[in-house]
């Protein structure tokens, strides 16, 4: 108790202008910022992995898998952070056994099982499921049996066969381009729908969202590509680099420019809340906003693009460069994340005041559980690599 | 003609889909409340739990059939709009075994200053007091019926009642001006305050006839030109007139 009293009396210490009781703390803390964040990221790598597949860019086939088994790892611990937030999660899967529709936040539970079960889990079966039958045939012990069971049985590798798991992956990735839109847009939605916090509702929420987490997901890819082809000691494929770079240079500037576009239209409409607005980007958020997000996490990256991807430098150093303004973009959209999630609770609903966030390092949402969770999605997919070799090499066929 | 075989691999995702659909539909059965959705989104049985609950409060009309004393004196008091059970607590047994069961009796200060603690945000007009300062040491019910509160005698400063407004003028340029310059009240006002309300300003000119430029007031006093000061708008629309800020 004395604890939280001394809490409270170094928040307030820092709280300016007039805020309400109830605000003095924020309800949404860090683990609702990775939440997001992860989202983002799931979306974003299938978005790239459906370019090799609808839209036939052969450039980026060597990380078509790899991006894949990104997402669904991603995806596997994007609702934790959620459901370690709001406590027992033992009653999470009721949601789904009485479903409520008018709540937006049910039916994410929804969207997520679709995107889960019949986007990604189905078009990886598909689209591994003739390498698994042959590993099933060449390795012993607990992996064969693994691969079996992963294969259902579904032995036929003919090329009959094998054409339809390619047409099935098609139809799959066609549904799935969608759904992604749905499960990103839809945190966004979340956010934007909030009519009584004017940080947050903009109908161009969703978009920026989605825009920033096809950034994420792209950078996520890039880095990890260039990072394991590294670690096999093989050189990566300076196409498929440059490639990935390019796409990464036009989102971030469509990303850039629907954010401005959303930034002007506050300035031009000038509501009630546009002097607390502009309050809180020069004092609470001026770091993370201004500095971190707009020009460390994108003006610096599309520089640093532009520069690498158009110069005549070698290719050594591209591929630093490419890799440093990947690594520049997850803090920046790390940092947009917090800007809205954080920023959106740092001003009193009287639009007069101002309060701080105070990050616990241990407890339920500390830093270290934050932590936990985003490397939690890496562990996992070193499992799922380990399994599922995605790389080149490794196709039987 | 061809005949259209289903691919093996849809034959088996199908059955494990199907073994997936009769899990969800066992895991509703076992999981989901029988009486859920009867009613709207939530579990009908509830209701009727909640139902058995055995019952704690009796209600005043309970209380009135044997202490007829009590409720009529109350009834025509400033607690007239306070329950029995508000002060007594949940007396439920008591009704129903007065001999047996002795509800609470709320003795102390601090039962009273539940509510009538001085608060800035209580409404303006409601009884407040300042603990510490109005009649310490000794329990409210020695001055104070409790079931006809009625002050001993009629308050005489309007800040007993308005004690936040007044504070707030104490420290504000206002500072000199009485209440009842600026509000007309009559001394029933103060021994029962709703049947007769004090008047209050109405127009820009009553605030003219100290600030405008040529009123015969003390010569400190700003000054403003009544005309065109604030355009139509007034004058407490702008300034709290038991606060006025100026500069
Ligand atoms: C059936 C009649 C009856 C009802 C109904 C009843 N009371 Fe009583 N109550 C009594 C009697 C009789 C006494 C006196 C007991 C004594 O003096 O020993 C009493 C005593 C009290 C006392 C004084 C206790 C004390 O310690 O001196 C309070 C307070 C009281 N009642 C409150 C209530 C309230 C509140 C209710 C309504 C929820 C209520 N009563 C309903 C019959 C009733
Ligand atoms: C504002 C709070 C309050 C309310 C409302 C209230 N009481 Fe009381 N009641 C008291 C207090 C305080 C005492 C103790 C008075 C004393 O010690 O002189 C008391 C005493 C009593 C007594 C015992 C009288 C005695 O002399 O021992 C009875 C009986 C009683 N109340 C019944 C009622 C009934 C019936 C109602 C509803 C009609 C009621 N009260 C409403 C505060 C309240
Ligand atoms: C549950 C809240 C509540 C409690 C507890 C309560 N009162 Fe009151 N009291 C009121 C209300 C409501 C009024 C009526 C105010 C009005 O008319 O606007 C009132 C009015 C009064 C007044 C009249 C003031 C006036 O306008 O002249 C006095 C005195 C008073 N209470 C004393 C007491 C005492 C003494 C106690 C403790 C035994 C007590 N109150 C407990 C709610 C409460
Ligand atoms: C010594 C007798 C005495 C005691 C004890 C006492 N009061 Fe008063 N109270 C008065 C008088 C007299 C007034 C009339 C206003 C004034 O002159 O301050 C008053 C006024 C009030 C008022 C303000 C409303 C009004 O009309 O001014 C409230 C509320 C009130 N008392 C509540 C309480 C409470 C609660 C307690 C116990 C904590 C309490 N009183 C104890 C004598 C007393
Ligand atoms: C016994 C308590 C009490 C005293 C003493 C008292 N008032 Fe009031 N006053 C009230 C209450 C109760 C209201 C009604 C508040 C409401 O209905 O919102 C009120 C309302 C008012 C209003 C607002 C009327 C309106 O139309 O909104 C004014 C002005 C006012 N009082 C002035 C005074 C002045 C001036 C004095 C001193 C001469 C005074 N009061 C003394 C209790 C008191
Ligand atoms: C300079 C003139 C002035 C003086 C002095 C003044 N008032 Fe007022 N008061 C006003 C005006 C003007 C309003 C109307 C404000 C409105 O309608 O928004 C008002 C409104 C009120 C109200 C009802 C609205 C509210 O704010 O709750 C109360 C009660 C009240 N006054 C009480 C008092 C009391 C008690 C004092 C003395 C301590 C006092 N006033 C002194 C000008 C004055
Ligand atoms: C539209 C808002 C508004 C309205 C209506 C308004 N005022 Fe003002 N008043 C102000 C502002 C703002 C100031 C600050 C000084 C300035 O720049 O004029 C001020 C200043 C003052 C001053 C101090 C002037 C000085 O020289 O320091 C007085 C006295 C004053 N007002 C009285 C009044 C009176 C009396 C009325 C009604 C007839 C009124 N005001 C209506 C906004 C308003
Ligand atoms: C009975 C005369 C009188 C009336 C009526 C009056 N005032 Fe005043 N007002 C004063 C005095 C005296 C001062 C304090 C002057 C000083 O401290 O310099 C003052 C100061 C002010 C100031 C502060 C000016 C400054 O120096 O910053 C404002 C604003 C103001 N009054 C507004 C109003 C409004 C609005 C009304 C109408 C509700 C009103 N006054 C009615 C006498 C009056």
């Amino acid at each position: 108790m004395d604890e939280l009293f001394k809490q409270l009396a170094e928040s307030l210490s820092q709280v300016s202008g007039f805020i309400y009781p109830n605000e003095a703390e924020l309800h949404w803390a860090l683990l609702v910022v990775i939440y997001p964040y992860l989202t983002g990221l799931v979306a974003g790598a299938f978005i790239l992995a459906s370019l090799e597949k609808v839209f036939k860019v052969k450039e980026v086939e060597p990380t078509y898998r790899l991006a894949m088994l990104t997402a669904l790892a991603f995806l596997i611990v994007a609702p934790m952070p959620l459901l370690a937030h709001l406590g027992h999660p033992e009653r999470s899967f009721e949601i789904f056994l009485t479903p409520h529709f008018e709540s937006a936040m049910a039916m994410f539970g929804f969207v997520y099982a679709w995107y889960l079960m019949v986007v990604l889990l189905l078009e990886i079966w598909f689209e591994y499921r003739a390498d698994v039958v042959k590993w099933s045939e060449s390795q012993k012990g607990w992996r064969r049996l693994a691969y079996r069971l992963i294969s259902l049985g579904s032995n036929d590798i003919s090329p009959k066969a094998v054409a339809f798991d390619q047409k099935a992956v098609h139809t799959i990735t066609l549904i799935g381009i969608p759904s992604a839109f749905l499960l990103h847009g839809y945190v966004g939605f979340i956010f934007g729908s909030v009519k009584a916090n004017p940080w947050w509702s903009s109908v161009l929420m969703p978009i920026v969202f989605l825009f920033s987490a096809i950034v994420s997901g792209i950078a996520l890819v890039l880095l990890l590509y260039y990072f394991t082809t590294l670690v096999r000691r093989k050189t990566p494929e300076m196409s498929c680099l440059n490639k990935l770079a390019s796409f990464l240079l036009y989102t971030l500037i469509v990303d850039l420019s629907l954010e401005t576009l959303d930034f002007i239209h506050r300035l031009y409409e000038s509501e009630e809340s546009i002097k607390i607005l502009s309050e809180l980007i020069f004092s609470k958020l001026f770091l993370s906003l201004t500095i971190v997000q707009i020009l460390l996490g994108t003006i610096g990256p599309i520089l640093l693009l532009a520069i690498a991807r158009f110069s005549r430098l070698p290719d050594e150093l591209k591929r630093v460069g490419y890799f440093i303004a990947a690594l520049l973009i997850q803090v920046g959209i790390f940092s947009t994340r917090w800007n809205v999630v954080i920023g959106g609770q740092l001003f009193s609903k009287s639009l007069r005041g101002l309060t701080v966030y105070k990050m616990q390092l241990v407890g339920a949402e500390g830093l270290l559980v934050g932590i936990g969770f985003l490397i939690l999605p890496f562990l996992i997919l070193f499992l799922l690599v380990k399994l599922l070799p995605p790389w080149q090499e490794s196709r039987s066929s | 003609m061809r005949t259209f075989r289903i691919p093996d691999q849809v034959a088996r995702l199908a059955v494990l889909f199907a073994v997936a659909v009769v899990a969800l539909v066992v895991v509703r059965h076992i999981f989901v409340p029988k009486s859920f959705g009867k009613l709207g989104h939530y579990r009908a049985a509830a209701v009727d739990e909640i139902a058995s609950q055995s019952v704690r409060y009796a209600g005043m009309q309970t209380c009135v059939e044997c202490h007829t004393e009590e409720a009529e004196k109350k009834s025509s008091s400033f607690h007239r709009g306070l329950a029995c059970e508000v002060c007594h607590g949940p007396a439920s047994e008591h009704a129903s075994d007065p001999e047996a069961k002795k509800p609470f009796v709320p003795r102390e200060r601090g039962a009273c200053l539940y509510c009538h603690n001085y608060l800035p945000s209580r409404p303006t007009g409601f009884p407040q007091i300042l603990e510490k300062l109005h009649n310490p040491m000794k329990p409210c019910p020695t001055c104070h019926n409790p079931h006809d509160p009625t002050p001993p005698h009629v308050p005489g400063t309007c800040s007993a009642c308005h004690a936040s407004i007044a504070r707030i003028k104490a420290i504000s340029h206002h500072d000199s001006l009485e209440c009842e310059t600026c509000h007309e009240a009559s001394p029933q006002h103060r021994q029962d305050p709703r049947s007769a309300l004090p008047k209050k300003p109405t127009n820009r000119e009553f605030c003219g006839k100290c600030h405008a430029q040529n009123a015969p007031s003390a010569k400190e006093i700003r000054r403003i030109d009544l005309a065109t000061h604030g355009g139509r708008y007034l004058c407490w629309q702008c300034h709290y007139p038991h606060y006025p800020e100026g500069r």
